[in-house]
């Protein structure tokens, strides 16, 4: 169908990169998710201003100019600190670090709103039967509403999966060899833009689609015993 | 002899003294008390909002009282104030420790759903008083035989029956080995026809001689069954005591009015 080359490879290792910075920021996203939640939902006012700061400032910012001031900004300032305390360092980010934790964070904060939707959609009684039972607060959290949150918090992750995967393509400019750099690589040699970037589109569309198939099997085992047979 | 025997006299089993309860400017509570000795079978009773529901919480300090004492076998459970004012549990390893002692039932049963009706009865034994596993699931097994659930061991909850999810509630308060079972509406939220099935468990629980506060609008449950009645009217005892007389001749013209009106439909 289409003629590539013999670049053909270079996209896939660009699509085993993009999945890899997209699986590493899920998983940093899902661990700042349920911190933010955890902080929106304390009781500690401190720790409420904490997770409201970060996902204000984070929703507030483009996620381009996040990741260039993560990759080129961070080292800089790291530093100039070392500088003022003596120290003659370099600090150099690799764009894989730099991608992976400014998109973590990124849908961290995305990720927050899902999880504290789901804490809240744990039915209240459930929590005073475990307080009843004498199980500590730390306790009652860890197995009566963690298990639970799953269930409620997953169709919001798949989808901040599906946002977060396309925005992987952003790292490319900090010269991560992911499938859209690859593709543009690919492209600059061969002169077949049209290929190389449909080609690139079905793989991203590939991933999309896999996603959703996977989804709704996790939803189905998430939901077990809950919905009448 | 006489005072020997008045030393080891076993303090009662529960004691709520003067407990008031507010939400915000609403009065729910103005100074309820109650004692339960060993074996007692309290029946509470009253309109809704006369505050009975929400006395049984304050018990286990699922609201926390404003004023008042509790004591649970004669600890008492400590309060400060906090920066506001507010009352709150002075120690939260206390009102943990207790509220074990205390076996709850709900209106809507809050069985964990992601758990199995076994899982649900092991799950505290296990993971608040650490029992051993194999100590815990010999109990749960001969308990679930009681309430007469042994064969739905396996079952998540959402596919059991309203009255099979409050035995089994029943079950998962007593797999804890409580001193006190509280009872706040048991069969409220169940089909006329699952009442039945629920309060012959809680009548052969009263007959063993278990401690049991029952806020309930069973009237004949608290007939039969209950030691002691208790009618609440507006966060106050309106009238109590031993079933025979309360509803024998009630000295109270609003227990008369309450139970006229219940009774009929």
């Amino acid at each position: 169908m289409f003629d590539l080359k013999g670049y053909g490879w270079m996209l896939w290792e660009g699509l085993a990169m993009t999945l890899t910075v997209g699986a590493c920021a899920l998983l940093l996203a899902v661990v700042m998710g349920l911190l933010g939640a955890w902080g929106k939902l304390a009781r500690n006012p401190a720790a409420r201003l904490a997770a409201s700061t970060y996902t204000t400032v984070i929703r507030g910012i483009p996620e381009l100019l996040l990741l260039l001031i993560v990759f080129y900004g961070t080292p800089t300032l790291l530093q100039k600190l070392a500088e003022t305390m003596g120290h003659d360092i370099r600090v150099d980010f690799n764009a894989f670090t730099a991608g992976v934790m400014t998109l973590g964070f990124i849908y961290g904060a995305f990720a927050t709103e899902v999880f504290r939707g789901a804490f809240l959609a744990v039915p209240r009684g459930q929590v005073e039967a475990a307080y009843a039972c004498g199980m500590s607060r730390a306790l009652a959290f860890r197995r009566v509403m963690l298990p639970q949150i799953w269930r409620f918090a997953l169709p919001g992750l798949g989808n901040v999966w599906m946002v977060l995967i396309k925005a992987t393509a952003l790292v490319s400019v900090i010269q991560l060899d992911d499938l859209m750099r690859k593709s543009f690589i690919a492209m600059g040699v061969t002169k077949l833009p049209f290929d190389f970037f449909f080609v690139a589109a079905m793989m991203y569309l590939g991933i999309t689609a896999v996603s959703m198939i996977g989804q709704q099997q996790i939803e189905r085992w998430a939901n077990r015993g809950v919905q009448r047979a | 002899m006489a005072l020997a025997a008045e030393a080891v006299a076993r303090n009662p089993a529960l004691v709520a003294r003067d407990i008031h309860k507010a939400f915000g400017s609403v009065e729910v509570l103005k100074g309820v008390s109650l004692t339960a000795q060993e074996g007692d079978v309290i029946a509470m009773l009253g309109a809704s909002g006369s505050g009975k529901s929400t006395f049984l919480r304050c018990i286990n300090l699922l609201e926390i009282p404003n004023s008042g004492e509790v004591l649970v076998g004669g600890e008492l459970i400590a309060m400060t104030k906090n920066r506001r004012g507010e009352t709150v549990p002075a120690d939260s390893k206390q009102v943990d420790r207790i509220r074990s002692r205390l076996g709850m039932v709900f209106q809507s049963f809050n069985l964990w759903s992601h758990m199995t009706v076994l899982q649900n009865v092991i799950e505290a034994p296990i993971h608040v008083l650490k029992k051993s596993r194999a100590e815990v699931l010999e109990v749960a097994h001969a308990t679930l035989e009681k309430v007469g659930l042994a064969d739905r061991a396996d079952y998540y909850p959402a596919h059991l029956s309203g009255g099979q999810q409050q035995r089994a509630a029943i079950a998962r308060a007593l797999a804890m080995e409580p001193d006190v079972m509280l009872f706040d509406e048991p069969t409220s939220a169940l089909d006329p026809e699952l009442v039945g099935e629920v309060l012959r468990v809680m009548r052969q629980l009263a007959d063993e001689g278990r401690t049991m506060i029952v806020v309930t609008h069973e009237i004949g449950f608290a007939r039969e069954v209950s030691s002691d009645v208790i009618f609440l009217h507006e966060g106050r005892i309106e009238v109590q005591g031993p079933p025979d007389a309360m509803f024998g001749n009630p000295d109270s013209e609003r227990f008369r009015q309450f139970l006229a009106s219940n009774l009929t439909t």
